[in-house]
């Protein structure tokens, strides 16, 4: 295949590519990220393969292995072109008949649709209601495309961005488009990208540097694994657009090294494009010279801060420098790094594309463009999700996530990671827009988006984000590193049930400190779960530590479990499962739980039959007498008289 | 050299450009506590003693002196009650792992202290890590570990060439007197990067 | 263990001055060999016994090629380092004294930054981990959907804490923070396989399965 040395090579390729793909030719694609994958989604694209060519069809229908689709809940997922009907759960079983009846015989297959709560059916991708809603700019490429193949990429309009800023734009002028379009970071800062460009590029020095932070360490975000699994050329573009802007040739891609898909995709989707002529010498014929070097993490939730990263990117341990120098101005080597988010920079060629007014047309006044959420949790559609900026958390959690799984009540939604915090119900109607949520008291963050119901504690929700810091820190300050581990323990003993009184207190003096000292921004951001919580949800601390009571019953040593005898019909599920056969009984009898061998795992509570829901959960209260061992179940009971 | 104008506890202050706002005020004989500081090495920024308060274009915050450059019309306080407060929990923080400080901390206001953790005395400072690296430049210890379990440790492959034993200058710079103690002057036994991983466990 | 005989300059860096610059040359095992059988019969040790340490050297000196191998492909770099200890360790499943040694010594690196690294990150282990790995996602939707209790029955499951390696080296017990399939959750990952909420008795199954 030979290099693209003009932008003319590269339309007549991209025309080439086109003129052989024809459009009404049926097309199977199969979402093959990380979560279907883990679902079996491999053994589909199999099964597809091989049934296909049994029905005859090989070479009239293409199967693709394509990116995140978004709606993970519902994995594996399989659209098919042209006419975009979609199905939900395809096990490799239901392959065969989806081949004969609906790519030989254009028939649906109903039981794979989607289904609205009333039943009706809804057959194209785009209808569906987590669909419906979204606005997938960004992320709506990835279920049109196989992340390995450049030429799908192209196809569909890629690098013409890049073409268009190389050729008909100065560097200048597309520093000028993006800083216009008020792109601003998606990875948790939310600070103005082209105003960071600007910065690294006015720096002195010869020698400049572009970097995509990957790394990704919140827990529960995976939009940026999806993003670089699913269509790695997008964020590619964006980069070499961006080197192009500032002035720099070298650039780097930092990705934690738990996500191994994503690095072997972006590896081949390096090489394609350098084969192309579209990374490395002499891009595209402009005479700009770009290339990217690739450095995995190594397990470390500090090493995302950007002064960390870079050291890591210089082969020493990746922990936060103390300086106040901008790593705009003095970065990787000490030289000017200009450091971006994976979906920050994807957004980059659109803006180019279709110019900085578009994107302004869309979010809010502080906050423009879309944001890509990985929405989880107690919610019924899991997924990821992109809406415009401006959003309702209400319409995101209960038109695009469908509300509560289990018929649940919603308690709390967490955005912003371990540096955010909980937003309490009342709160539902704040738009997503960075200045909105830093207000309320939490923050937009990389993207995750948690979901929380009735049985979820808000105290043990701070423990575990605190605890989770408390993992992460380099250890370096004292402020971090000792007043962490301190409310750590604070947070340990009140949900143990020792919580002392002016414990809420001592969290939030340390608080202050850990807040207003600490080096780097794990620190400084690392009391905000607990504050969250004690500024919405201070009843449950204090019932915690007041009344030794769990109020969703989650604290083991606050809860105690025992049978409703009047309600255990003696069915024995819960007998058998327990994991320390902690419970007696036998045929007709109430069974009885002993209290000093229960481990509070929970078992009993999750088996026993919904119609009988004898299994009882309390906390804050002893618990009640059990039944004289024999005493013979209610309905026994009746039989007998 | 340019020379800096500013102000430190309202009194004026020339200093020269590239220095810190600490330098520039312990040459001005204004005393600003620190903990890992030492003039021959790089500022670190751990124990954030050294926290003051910077006014610059009628914008305050808190910043680290040690590592905070001086700039023409600064206006800093290194005193505040804010600053007394962060220096006093900073304080009652460390002495959890190493109360050896208490009378340093007494003169900050820690009479009462509240926490407790494992006792190292060792408050992670860095200063016999760095000076090794950068003065003595034979690296013969380290930090190992991450978070609480932080620690720093000998380095076994450079402690059996004997280098130690000669130069044992790490013993001047610590601040609570913990390398002197724990290697008695003679046996690395116990803090080596081998022993500390497995006491770890 | 620590290579006693690891020389080590003012430094602190390995090598007493000489850096390597070639890997180990194709006749230097052979030598090994000869020399250790013989040893191994003027000290009475049984065929047997000999058999079993030549076996060890000879994958040791295959070892040692590799990580040589690692080195050469990042150019000896020392911004590389970390790249070049995922490489080892994902290739060996721990960071030996031996080939820290052969790494600090081809980068130009101080032992202790070695060390800092590798202790630092989760990636790295200095001692030997099991051949199965055992993940148990602990990130915050898997949390919310009982993540804790889990864990518990995994470690009640395997016999370890999670960080451990069980004695007989078949698994290691680890927690990770968000595998990216949230609709799994809670989630454990055995090997490559994913186990969605796996009761007590699943788990046991899923250990047999395991040789």
């Amino acid at each position: 295949m030979a290099r693209l040395k003009s932008p003319a090579d590269l339309e007549q390729f991209r025309q080439g590519l086109r003129s052989g793909r024809d459009p009404k030719k049926p097309c199977v694609t199969i979402c093959s990220g990380t979560g279907c994958h883990a679902l079996g989604s491999d053994k589909v694209s199999e099964a597809f393969v091989r049934e296909i060519s049994r029905n005859g069809l090989k070479g009239k229908v293409d199967v693709r292995r394509t990116g995140c689709h978004g709606f993970c809940e519902r994995g594996p997922l399989v659209v098919i072109f042209p006419q975009e009907t979609c199905y939900l759960g395809v096990k490799p079983s239901d392959v065969s008949e989806i081949v004969s009846e609906t790519l030989s015989a254009n028939r649906l297959v109903d039981r794979l649709l989607y289904k609205d709560g009333d039943g009706t059916k809804v057959q194209l991708e785009d209808e569906i209601p987590f669909y419906k809603h979204q606005k997938r700019i960004v992320f709506g490429n990835n279920t049109l495309i196989d992340p390995k193949s450049i030429e799908d990429y192209i196809a569909l309009g890629g690098y013409s961005a890049l073409s268009k800023a190389l050729f008909e734009m100065s560097p200048d002028q597309v520093l000028e488009t993006v800083k216009d379009a008020n792109l601003r970071g998606r990875g948790g800062g939310g600070f103005l990208a082209g105003t960071k460009w600007e910065t690294t590029r006015d720096a002195p020095g010869d020698i400049r540097y572009v970097i995509v932070n990957a790394d990704e360490g919140d827990p529960g975000a995976f939009m940026d694994r999806s993003l670089l699994e699913g269509n790695p050329h997008s964020v590619i573009e964006g980069l070499i657009i961006g080197a192009y802007a500032i002035g720099s040739h070298q650039g780097f891609v930092y990705v934690r090294q738990e996500y191994p898909l994503a690095v072997s995709n972006l590896q081949i989707a390096l090489e394609q494009a350098r084969k192309h002529g579209l990374l490395g010498k002499d891009i595209l014929g402009s005479g700009f010279d770009f290339d990217v070097v690739i450095h995995r993490g190594a397990g470390a939730f500090v090493s995302g801060e950007s002064s960390a990263l870079m050291s890591a990117i210089e082969g020493v341990v990746g922990e936060p420098r103390p300086k106040y120098i901008r790593t705009a101005v003095s970065g990787v080597w000490e030289r000017p790094s200009n450091l971006n988010n994976v979906e920050t920079w994807a957004n980059v060629p659109l803006i180019i594309d279709k110019g900085s007014d578009w994107f302004k047309n869309i979010g809010t006044e502080g906050s423009k463009g879309t944001k890509i959420f990985s929405l989880v949790g107690k919610v019924n559609n899991t997924g990821l999700v992109e809406v415009p900026m401006g959003m309702t958390l209400r319409e995101i959690i209960y038109t695009i996530g469908g509300g509560i799984r289990n018929g649940k009540k919603f308690k709390a939604v967490q955005t912003g990671g371990p540096s955010g915090g909980c937003l309490p119900e009342s709160l539902l109607d704040l738009p997503v827009d960075f200045d909105a949520l830093t207000k309320a008291g939490s923050m937009m963050g990389s993207g995750g988006m948690i979901v929380m119901d009735e049985d979820t504690c808000m105290v043990d929700v701070a423990r575990y984000f605190t605890e989770f810091l408390a993992d992460e820190s380099c250890g370096k300050c004292v402020p971090c590193r000792a007043g962490i581990e301190q409310m750590v323990k604070i947070l340990n003993r009140i949900c143990e049930g020792e919580g002392k009184t002016g414990d809420i207190e001592l969290l939030e003096e340390i608080s202050e400190v850990v807040r207003a000292a600490s080096l780097c921004a794990l620190g400084q951001t690392a009391p905000n779960p607990v504050l969250s919580t004690i500024k919405y949800f201070r009843d449950e601390y204090a019932a915690h530590i007041d009344e030794k009571r769990c109020p969703a019953g989650v604290c083991k040593a606050l809860v105690s479990y025992y049978i409703d005898a009047d309600k255990c019909t003696a069915c024995g599920i819960c007998r058998r499962e327990c994991p320390v056969e902690a419970i007696s009984g036998e045929k007709n009898v109430v069974h009885i739980i002993d209290q000093d061998k229960c481990i509070k795992c929970n078992t009993c509570y999750e088996v026993c039959p919904t119609r009988f829901s004898a299994v009882r959960k309390i906390s804050g209260e002893p618990v009640p007498a059990s039944p004289p061992p024999g005493t013979q179940v209610a309905r026994a009971k009746g039989k007998q008289e | 050299m340019k020379t800096v104008r500013l102000k430190i506890d309202g009194k004026d202050v020339e200093a020269k450009e590239g220095m810190t706002v600490l330098e520039a005020a312990r040459e001005a004989g204004i005393e600003i506590p620190t903990l890992c500081y030492h003039e021959k090495l790089a500022p670190y920024g751990a124990c954030r003693l050294c926290t003051v308060e910077i006014t610059k274009n009628n914008r305050s915050r808190l910043v680290t002196s040690c590592v905070y450059n001086v700039e023409d019309g600064l206006v800093v306080k290194t005193n505040t009650p804010e600053v007394q407060k962060i220096r006093k929990m900073l304080l009652e923080l460390m002495l959890a792992s190493a109360p050896i400080l208490s009378d340093f901390a007494k003169e900050y206001g820690v009479d009462a202290p509240r926490f407790t953790a494992d006792v190292t005395q060792c408050i992670l400072c860095g200063l016999c890590v760095r000076y090794c690296a950068e003065v003595k430049g034979a690296n013969a210890i380290t930090f190992v570990g991450r978070g609480v379990d932080r620690r720093i440790a000998f380095v076994d492959e450079v402690v059996s060439t004997g280098v130690c034993m000669d130069c044992r200058q790490c013993f001047g710079v610590c601040p609570t007197g913990k390398i002197p103690r724990e290697t008695d002057g003679a046996s690395f036994e116990g803090i080596t990067v081998r022993d500390v991983l497995a006491q770890s466990k | 263990m620590p290579r006693s005989s690891a020389k080590t300059t003012a430094s602190g860096k390995p090598g007493g001055g000489r850096k390597r610059k070639t890997p180990p040359q194709a006749g230097e095992p052979q030598l090994a060999v000869e020399t250790l059988a013989r040893a191994g019969e003027r000290l009475g040790m049984s065929g047997d016994d000999i058999s079993r340490i030549l076996g060890v050297v000879d994958s040791v000196a295959e070892e040692a090629q590799a990580t040589e191998s690692v080195v050469d492909k990042y150019k000896a770099d020392e911004s590389a380092l970390i790249q070049v200890l995922l490489e080892i360790q994902r290739r060996n499943r721990w960071l030996s004294g031996a080939d820290l040694a052969t790494v600090c010594e081809r980068l130009g690196v101080p032992f202790g930054r070695a060390y800092r690294i590798a202790t630092f990150y989760k990636a790295f282990s200095l001692t030997p981990r099991g051949r199965h790995s055992v993940s148990v996602c602990m990130g915050t939707a898997c949390h919310v959907r009982g993540a804790p209790r889990l864990l518990d029955r995994v470690v009640e499951a395997i016999g370890v804490k999670p960080g451990e390696t069980t004695d007989d080296q078949k698994f290691t017990l680890e927690t990770v923070n968000c595998l990216g399939c949230c609709a799994l959750g809670p989630v454990i990952v055995v090997d490559e396989e994913y186990h969605s909420n796996p009761s007590s008795k699943e788990l046991d199954s899923i250990k047999r399965a395991c040789d």
